[in-house]
């Protein structure tokens, strides 16, 4: 087999660095006992006990969404440098990791979705189990019907001074955080409320039903998106927080930062 | 027949077969014993302890170690008791000594074993815990945990078999009251804190979205959780300790 070892030796010479999506622990051994390699490894839990590790937010179905979060995230930490090629390893059909592919690293092409989840006001875990949260809700919607919801997340002092209610708050005086196992179903219950769900930075659920009053100037969103957008939009650029917002009618989650679109999923795909 | 009955009556024959009931019986405990213990989780739970380890290295395992330990017990009061009747032995001061003893030291090494089984347990489980705390310094804490907790075994195993401990009970008092105090001491503002957050996490005399006035700390109140309230003005983020809230007062502002 060596012609072929010639022929798909070009994708893995001279790289900077292998990249491992969410490899298991035998494989990665594999690679440690290689000289002279420096090993990246990309997944939403470090199983492995890498010395570097990039964490994932989701798991990724796209590959190449999969693979620019993960070169982004390592970018942002310092793993890799602009410039860099990179030997991605990941699954796409099994698994286990089954796909190679080089890529070369690219500072310029950055969409601020590691900047989300890390450079938020908001605790990293909080703004992945609320992800997470419109992500489920939007795969089943409630009771089978397509639901909208918005969730801001982090400053939710601010947030709760440029917001009034718009009925009586359900989660008064409770002590109700996001990622409590009870918590997706409560949310799911009370997505049929109308207004935005307001998080505190450690994950507290602060209210239900607040209707959302920034000033929408200059706030910069594709247009054809709904009045649920724009408002979780401009109250990005207005406070310190991120807007987490599953549309009702194509059924996309999006998350806005600083009164911009940052990331767009389709909650089919995971 | 009379050959039969006089052969029952030959202390030998009872002595055998006391002994052969003791190696069958200790045999079957040992076993059931064995079943028990992996029935009711203890290979997970002792799993990744250097104890464990060390029996597997020599080719057996925790449970295996009590098994046999409980089996050897058997024999051994099957053994004793088979000498007793066989009389090959004066034995009746020893008898009395060895009765006594024996249950103890089986209880002291099992005592022991378990010891250092929940030592490397809990060593393991505050490292665990720790590892989030990236300073070379912490790791000491476990080996503090663990030796503490050995030192503990020791001193029960050594009174089971009836050695003075008096003066390890007193270093472990010492030891004891010098760790509340310090604890006390350290944690007292964590304590009053935590105390007063209690008291605010139920009432919700503020909630987050108020403006609030704290001493000399004006702002909007982004987090209360246990210790700290975190209150914020248009260009500083104070975070006040509940002690504080309780001690200062709180001004609750109105526009």
């Amino acid at each position: 087999m060596a012609g072929l070892d010639d022929v798909f030796g070009d994708l893995f010479a001279s790289v900077d660095a292998v990249v491992l999506f969410s490899p298991s622990g035998s494989y990665y051994e594999q690679f440690m006992e290689i000289e002279d390699l420096d090993v990246i490894v990309v997944g939403t839990e470090n199983a492995v006990g890498a010395e570097t590790f990039v964490e994932l937010p989701l798991e990724f179905g796209n590959i190449s969404e999969r693979i620019r979060y993960g070169l982004e995230g390592a970018l942002e930490q310092g793993v890799i440098e602009d410039g860099d090629e990179l030997a991605c390893a990941t699954s796409v059909f099994s698994d286990g990791i089954d796909t190679v592919s080089r890529v070369r690293a690219d500072a310029e092409t950055r969409t601020g979705i590691y900047d989300l989840f890390v450079k938020s006001r908001a605790d990293p875990e909080v703004v992945k189990s609320v992800l997470e949260v419109a992500i489920e809700l939007g795969k089943k919607g409630q009771k089978g019907k397509p639901v909208g919801a918005l969730f801001v997340v982090g400053d939710a002092g601010k947030v709760m001074n440029k917001s009034r209610p718009l009925s009586y708050n359900p989660f008064e005086k409770s002590h109700v955080h996001v990622g409590d196992p009870i918590v997706n179903v409560m949310l799911k219950e009370f997505s049929r409320l109308d207004g935005a769900f307001i998080i505190s930075d450690a994950g507290k659920i602060v209210s239900a039903y607040r209707y959302l009053e920034p000033s929408a100037e200059g706030v910069d969103i594709p247009k054809g998106l709904g009045a649920r957008h724009m408002a979780g939009g401009a109250i990005t650029r207005d406070t310190n927080a991120i807007a987490i917002v599953l549309s009702e009618s194509d059924g996309l989650v999006r998350a806005f930062k600083a009164g911009e679109l940052i990331l767009e999923v389709d909650p089919e795909a995971y | 027949m009379v050959a039969w009955q006089s052969l029952l009556n030959e202390p030998a024959v009872i002595a055998a077969a006391v002994l052969a009931l003791g190696l069958v019986v200790g045999y079957l405990v040992g076993r059931l014993n064995e079943e028990l213990l992996s029935a009711s989780g203890v290979p997970e739970a002792v799993e990744g302890t250097p104890f464990e380890r060390t029996a597997q290295s020599i080719g057996t395992s925790t449970v295996e170690i009590v098994a046999r330990l409980s089996s050897w017990f058997i024999y051994g009061i099957a053994v004793l008791t088979a000498i007793h009747i066989a009389q090959l032995l004066d034995t009746d001061a020893f008898w009395l000594r060895v009765t006594e003893f024996v249950p103890q030291l089986f209880i002291a090494v099992l005592v022991l074993i378990l010891g250092f089984i929940v030592a490397d347990k809990t060593e393991l489980i505050v490292s665990e815990y720790l590892r989030g705390v990236k300073l070379p310094e912490v790791s000491v804490i476990p080996k503090v945990v663990k030796y503490s907790v050995l030192y503990v075994t020791f001193i029960i195993a050594l009174g089971q078999v009836g050695v003075h401990v008096l003066a390890l009970l007193i270093l472990l008092t010492v030891y004891a009251v010098g760790i509340v105090i310090v604890g006390t001491v350290a944690f007292k503002d964590f304590l009053v804190s935590s105390a007063a957050g209690i008291y605010l996490l139920l009432n919700q005399p503020y909630g987050i979205g108020d403006e609030i006035r704290i001493g000399d700390q004006t702002g909007i109140v982004q987090e209360v959780d246990l210790f700290v309230t975190k209150i914020e003005d248009d260009s500083e983020e104070y975070i006040v300790p509940n002690r504080k809230v309780f001690e200062d007062g709180i001004v609750r502002m109105r526009d």
